[in-house]
């Protein structure tokens, strides 16, 4: 672009490609707008027939060169968070470089800056699910003290996770720890007479952790025909709502042994 | 519906938005979307008593919200539709679909589980009707973008 006609290297414009649908999916953008980006992408660099298949675990970018052969690379997704922020950053990427603003090198840069954007530090995102279980209790007509019960319980539990992550551990064992301890505390804390209403206490903090968007986003994808996503995404889903409900029974489970009564 | 739901809802929203690392102006916008979608919602489904509908008419709703903030804001409007659902998602009925398997209950149990999938159904849906309703009013300006691809001329004169 700005120097001159320099080509660019087919292998790079792939690579380059393949992160922006990486990037995108890590962040929890949609499988179409990740294929989309890297199919526009590769375009713009001077790819030719690009084509991109994504999945929630992985994506397969391919294309003809200037030099006549195809080009095709695989890369494999194993985290996944939401991270809308660099959703909007990588198509607003895409856009450019397909308008001609951006020169390849310039874009190369700006995906880098994007993908060592920082999430939230552990106060922040510790606040943000306080926030979040406190006032989602309110809505399911829990009262006042209910709603502290619940920001307590969700800003100890929003820890859990990246803990256990660290770890090594999978996703499916943060989720059951972290349904049964929000049950186990919201409990306690109604025998203690801090809540009022378990039900409310207990779904406020659940709600950090259900995976309600995961759900819809599997119905999403298979309705806009990315079949297979919306299958693994229905099974991911699935097994975290499992895992949940696990925990959550078997604290409810352990109540009751300890003697505990059973809310209705 | 009682006057201050609304309120609440959108304060959640805002917060799961905070969480899904959205800053600055998106987040009061995220928000809205989610009041909005509950203000539509809960007096919806008081007034046919369906879950299923009030849901999918107040995820419309949503979608065409996302949308305009999208158009306004230059940015993917799903950004603004995932937050604006965090409301409707039925976290609500995954919790008791547990309860009723743990008091031993399992036809309640299967009754809520589907219900549950149900509504989540409806949210899909709804989001997917405002999104192909702007696909089709939109044409135009993606028909433009299509003729100006790769190859040809360079917007910013570099």
């Amino acid at each position: 672009m700005d120097r001159g006609d320099a080509p660019i290297d087919p292998d790079e414009a792939l690579l380059f490609a393949a992160d922006i649908a990486r990037v995108m999916l890590e962040s929890g953008g949609e499988t179409y707008r990740s294929e989309e980006a890297a199919v526009a992408a590769a375009g713009a660099l001077g790819g030719a027939e690009a084509e991109c298949y994504a999945t929630p675990t992985g994506i397969t970018v391919s294309f003809g060169g200037l030099d006549g052969r195809v080009h095709s690379i695989v890369r494999r997704i194993k985290r996944r968070a939401m991270h809308l922020e660099r959703v909007a950053l990588v198509e607003a990427l895409a856009r450019s470089l397909v308008a001609g603003a951006l020169d390849f090198s310039a874009a190369s840069e700006e995906l880098g800056r994007i993908e060592g954007l920082r999430g939230r530090g552990p106060a922040s995102s510790s606040a943000a699910a306080a926030a979040g279980a406190g006032f989602f209790t309110l809505l399911f007509g829990g009262a006042w003290n209910d709603a502290l019960v619940a920001a307590a319980t969700g800003a100890l539990i929003s820890r859990l996770p990246p803990v256990m992550a660290r770890r090594q551990l999978p996703d499916f064992f943060a989720n059951l720890v972290a349904g049964a301890a929000a049950t186990f505390l919201c409990l306690v804390a109604r025998r203690l007479g801090f809540a009022t209403s378990a039900d409310a206490t207990v779904i406020g903090v659940l709600m950090l952790l259900v995976p309600g968007i995961a759900v819809t986003n599997a119905i999403r994808d298979t309705i806009a025909g990315d079949l297979v996503s919306g299958v693994a995404r229905g099974a991911d889903a699935f097994m975290s709502a499992a895992a949940i409900s696990v925990g959550a029974g078997a604290a409810y489970q352990a109540w009751r042994l300890l003697g505990g009564t059973i809310p209705s | 519906m009682r006057l201050l739901e609304p309120l609440w809802a959108g304060l959640a929203t805002a917060a799961f938005a905070a969480m899904f690392n959205l800053r600055g102006k998106d987040l009061p916008l995220a928000a809205a979307g989610g009041s909005l979608g509950w203000a539509v919602a809960a007096p919806l489904q008081a007034a046919t008593g369906s879950q299923a509908v009030a849901y999918c008419a107040a995820s419309v709703v949503i979608g065409i919200w996302a949308e305009l903030i999208a158009a306004i804001r230059r940015r993917p409007a799903a950004v603004y539709a995932a937050c604006g659902i965090i409301p409707l998602v039925p976290g609500g009925g995954m919790y008791y679909t547990m309860l009723y398997y743990v008091r031993g209950n399992g036809s309640s149990g299967l009754a809520t589980a589907f219900a549950t999938l149900q509504t989540a159904g409806a949210i899909a849906v709804g989001l997917a009707l405002s999104g192909a309703a702007s696909r089709l009013l939109s044409l135009r300006a993606i028909a433009r973008r299509i003729g100006r691809r790769p190859g040809g001329v360079d917007k910013a004169g570099r």
